[in-house]
C-alpha cells in the first residue's frame, strides 16, 4: 500500500485531506509542521512514496525545507507543494528543486480534493516507473559485471 | 556725521579709545552704556546724566542708565513720549530729530521741560544706528550756565558712535540667540502645527516681528494656505489662502524670490486679500519663500504697522530679510523632515493593515478549504448505495460550523477596518477612563477596584467611543481572569521622559498620556506578550469582546501604542500610551 505523508500546520486541513486520501486506499500519515515532518521523514522505516506539504508553516519556505529532507531520505520520493495563495516564483522554485507539482488550496470553483487525488495518483505512477528503471539499470549492471 | 576729532583733547581721545575697547569686551549693551555715561560725566564735568533708549513699539523713551545726583525711583521709571514740538523736552526732541542739541541756559530754551530743579546747561546727543534710526539719547546736565562747549559735544558724539556699535553687536547677539532657540525648538517639535507656532513665537519675541504669518502650499501645490499666524489673521488659520501667483505672497511662492517693500499697496502684484493690518496702517511688508529639497513649500511673511511719528523709519532692513530667510530655510527643512516622518508612520500603519489582511486571508483560506473538504465528502457519501443520514448530517453540521467560523473572521476583519476609522475630537483622558470604569466594571464583583487619576493632564485627540470600548475590553478581561476575586488597578498620568520609547518604541520627542490597567490574575507568559495582540490569537467565542487585536488597531490609529508589561504569575499589566496635544 502506498504511503503518503501530509504536512500542514492547520488541524482541520490535515483531517480533511487524510479523510479524502484514505478513501483512495492510501496509507496516510500526518505531520503538524516543518520540524515534525522532517522528524517523521528521517525516522521512517520505509521512505514515503509521496509527501504533500504546505509551503508556509514555521517559516515562509518551510515547504522547500520539507522537500529537501524528503529527497535526501529517498531521491525518488515525490513531493507535492500545497499553498493557500499561488505565486509563480514559488512554483518555479519548487519545480527547480525537484517537486513533482504545485497545488493551490483555494482556486475558486475547483474541487481541489479531486485534483489532489489525481496528482497523488500521478506521483505514485511516476515513482513506480522510476523504481522499475532503477531496477533495470541495476540488473543490467550486475549482468555485465558478471559477464 | 562730521568728524570732530581735531577739536578733542588728549584725555578725551584717550577716553574714546578706552570705550572703543570696551565696546567689544562688554558682556552687555547696558554695561557699555553705563560705562560711557559714568566716564563722560566726569570728563565734561556734568553733575548728572542719563541714557534713554527708544521703545519702538510704544513710541516712547525710557531711562536705561543714570548717573549723578538727585535720581529717585519715580524719575528713573519715567517714560517720555516722543515729540518734535516745543516744550516736550530736549531729550525727546533730540530723539525725534536725530540731531544733537546743546543749550547753555535752559530757561531760555523752547524745548526744555523741567525735570530737576538745578539744571542750567544741558547737552543731548542721539545714538543713531547703521540704518539711520535713533536708538537712544545720551544726556548730560550741569547747574552752571554755558557749561558745555563744542569739544564736549564732539566727545559725546564720538561716544554715541561707539554706543551705536554696541547696539549693532547687541542686535547680532539677539539674532544669534534667536537662531539657537529656533534651532532647538524646531528640532523638538513633534508635528507641523507645533513647529510653526514655535517659529512664530520666536519671530515675535526675539526678533520683534510681530505680525508674522506662515503659509504652506497644499498637496496639489496650487494654493497657499495660512497655517499659523501671530497677527489678527490667526482666526483664519486653515481658511485664508492665496492661489499660486496671486498677490505679493502668491508671487513669492511662484517665483521663489523675497519681496521687501514699504509701499505694498502700489506694487502691481498687490491684491490686498488678507491683511493682518489695515492697508493704510501698513508701513512695510517682508516675505520670503520657504524652501525644502522638494522645492518651494510656502511663504513666511511679516508686516509692520505705521507709527504715529512721520520721522520714524520702521521699514525692514536687508539684515531683517536675511534673518527671515535663514529662519525660513530652517522651517523648510524641518517641515520636510516631519512630512517624511508622517509618511513613515503612515507606512507603519499600512504595514499593520497588511499584516491583518494577510492573516485574515490565510485563516479564511484554510477555513474554506476545510468546508470544501466536507462538501467533497458529502458528494461522495451521496453516491454510496447505503443511506448514511447520520454521516450526511454530521457533514452538514461541520460545514455550518466552518461557515460560522468564517463569518467570525470576517467580523473581526471588519471590526479592524471600522476601528481604524476615527472621528477625532479633543478629549479628556480621565473623563473617558472614568466613564468606562463606571459603565463596564461590574456593579457587584469580587474584584477590588483601585483607581488613580492624575489631575490636569493635557488633552488628547481621540475618538471617545472607540477608546472607551478599548478600556472596556481591558476591564472585562481583567474581571474574567479573576472570577474568584482579585484586583483591578486603573491609573492615568503623564508618561515619564523615555518610558514610551523604552516600552513601546514611540518617539521620545513627544509627550504621552499613560493609561495603565493592571490586575492580580494569572498574567501573560513572556512568549505570548506580543502574540496576544495578533488577530485570531484566541477564539472570539465570548462574542461580546473586541479582541486585543482590535484594541491595538484602535490605539495605533490614534498614533499611540499598547503593550503588556506584567509578570507571569503576578498579573497582567496593560499600558496604553496616547499622544498629548499641545506639547
Amino acid at each position: 500500500m502506498c504511503r503518503v505523508l501530509i504536512v500542514d500546520d492547520e488541524e482541520s486541513v490535515r483531517a480533511a485531506i487524510e479523510r479524502r486520501l484514505k478513501r483512495d486506499g492510501l496509507n496516510v500519515h500526518a505531520a503538524a509542521g516543518e520540524s515534525d515532518a522532517i522528524e517523521k521523514i528521517m525516522g521512517a522505516e520505509k521512505p514515503y512514496d509521496v509527501v504533500m506539504t504546505d509551503m508556509v508553516m514555521e517559516n515562509p519556505d518551510s515547504g522547500l525545507n520539507v522537500l529537501k529532507a524528503a529527497m535526501e531520505a529517498d531521491i525518488f520520493t515525490e513531493v507535492i507543494i500545497l499553498t493557500a495563495y499561488g505565486n509563480i516564483a514559488n512554483a518555479v522554485e519548487s519545480m527547480k528543486r525537484g517537486a513533482f507539482d504545485y497545488v493551490e488550496k483555494n482556486i475558486p470553483g475547483i474541487d481541489v480534493y479531486d485534483l489532489m487525488s489525481i496528482k497523488i495518483a500521478q506521483a505514485i505512477e511516476r515513482r513506480q516507473s522510476s523504481m522499475i528503471t532503477v531496477r533495470r539499470i541495476d540488473q543490467f549492471a550486475r549482468t555485465h559485471e558478471e559477464g | 556725521m562730521k568728524s570732530y576729532q581735531n577739536t578733542l583733547s588728549q584725555p578725551e581721545l584717550c577716553l574714546i579709545r578706552q570705550i572703543s575697547a570696551l565696546a567689544s569686551a562688554a558682556s552687555s549693551l547696558d554695561e557699555l552704556l553705563q560705562a560711557i555715561l559714568d566716564k563722560v560725566i566726569v570728563s565734561v564735568d556734568a553733575n548728572r546724566g542719563f541714557v534713554a533708549l527708544v521703545d519702538f513699539d510704544r513710541g516712547e523713551l525710557l531711562i536705561k542708565c543714570s548717573a549723578g545726583e538727585g535720581w529717585d525711583a519715580e524719575k528713573m521709571h519715567q517714560r517720555l513720549q516722543l515729540h518734535a514740538s516745543e516744550q516736550k523736552g530736549i531729550t525727546t526732541f533730540v530723539a525725534a530729530t536725530g540731531k544733537p542739541h546743546c543749550t547753555g541756559d535752559v530757561s531760555k530754551d523752547p524745548y526744555y521741560i523741567k525735570y530737576f530743579d538745578d539744571v542750567a546747561s544741558e547737552l543731548a546727543v542721539p545714538i543713531v544706528d547703521a540704518y539711520g534710526r535713533t536708538r537712544g539719547v545720551i544726556n548730560v546736565e550741569s547747574p552752571k550756565k554755558n557749561a558745555f562747549l563744542e569739544h564736549h559735544e564732539a566727545l559725546l558724539l564720538a561716544l554715541a558712535n561707539i554706543a551705536s556699535l554696541g547696539f549693532s553687536i547687541d542686535d547680532h547677539r539677539s539674532r544669534e540667540r534667536a537662531f539657537v532657540e529656533i534651532g532647538t525648538e524646531l528640532a523638538a517639535s513633534p508635528d507641523i502645527p507645533v513647529l510653526l507656532s514655535r517659529v512664530i513665537r520666536v519671530a515675535a519675541e526675539v526678533l520683534r516681528f510681530e505680525d508674522c504669518s506662515v503659509f504652506l502650499l497644499d498637496k496639489d501645490r496650487h494654493t497657499l494656505v495660512l497655517e499659523a499666524s501671530s497677527s489678527p489673521l490667526k482666526d483664519e488659520v486653515g481658511d485664508a489662502s492665496y492661489r499660486l501667483g496671486e498677490g505679493l505672497t502668491g508671487w513669492i511662492a511662484e517665483h521663489g524670490q523675497p519681496i521687501r517693500t514699504t509701499d505694498p499697496r502700489n506694487d502691481p502684484r498687490w491684491r490686498g486679500l488678507y491683511r493682518e493690518v489695515p492697508t493704510d496702517d501698513m508701513a512695510a511688508y517682508l516675505g520670503v519663500p520657504i524652501e525644502s529639497r522638494d522645492g518651494i513649500i510656502g511663504v513666511l511673511r511679516v508686516l509692520r504697522r505705521k507709527t504715529r511719528f512721520p520721522w520714524f523709519q520702521h521699514s525692514f532692513t536687508t539684515e531683517d530679510e536675511s534673518v527671515l530667510a535663514s529662519i525660513a530655510s530652517q522651517v523648510g527643512s524641518m517641515v520636510q523632515n516631519l512630512r517624511l516622518m508622517d509618511r513613515v508612520v503612515g507606512a507603519e500603519r499600512m504595514a499593520a493593515w497588511g499584516e491583518m489582511s494577510a492573516r485574515s486571508a490565510h485563516m479564511m483560506g484554510n477555513r474554506i478549504f476545510a468546508i470544501k473538504g466536507d462538501l467533497n465528502e458529502l458528494d461522495y457519501q451521496l453516491l454510496q448505495p447505503e443511506d448514511n443520514r447520520e454521516d450526511y448530517r454530521g457533514l452538514v453540521e461541520s460545514v455550518r460550523g466552518g461557515v460560522s467560523r468564517l463569518e467570525e473572521m470576517l467580523q473581526e476583519f471588519r471590526d479592524f477596518v471600522l476601528a481604524t476609522q476615527l472621528s477625532l475630537l479633543e478629549q479628556d483622558t480621565n473623563q473617558m477612563v472614568k466613564e468606562s470604569v463606571k459603565e463596564f466594571f461590574p456593579k457587584r464583583s469580587k474584584v477590588r477596584l483601585e483607581a488613580i487619576y492624575t489631575t490636569d493632564l493635557p488633552k488628547v485627540q481621540a475618538d471617545s467611543g472607540k477608546l472607551k470600548r478599548c478600556f472596556a475590553e481591558l476591564i472585562e478581561n481583567a474581571v474574567s481572569f479573576q472570577l474568584d476575586g482579585g484586583l483591578l488597578r486603573v491609573s492615568t498620568g503623564l508618561a515619564a521622559a523615555k518610558e514610551a520609547q523604552e516600552l513601546c518604541g514611540l518617539s521620545p520627542k513627544r509627550k504621552y498620556i499613560k493609561i495603565e490597567f493592571s490586575d492580580a490574575g494569572p498574567g501573560v507568559p513572556d512568549d505570548d506578550k506580543e502574540k496576544i495582540f495578533n488577530p485570531f490569537f484566541t477564539s472570539r467565542a465570548k462574542g461580546m469582546g473586541l479582541g486585543l487585536s482590535i484594541v491595538k488597531g484602535i490605539i495605533e490609529a490614534h498614533r499611540g501604542r499598547i503593550c503588556e508589561a506584567g509578570t507571569l504569575g503576578m498579573g497582567a499589566r496593560f499600558i496604553i500610551f496616547l499622544p498629548a496635544t499641545g506639547l
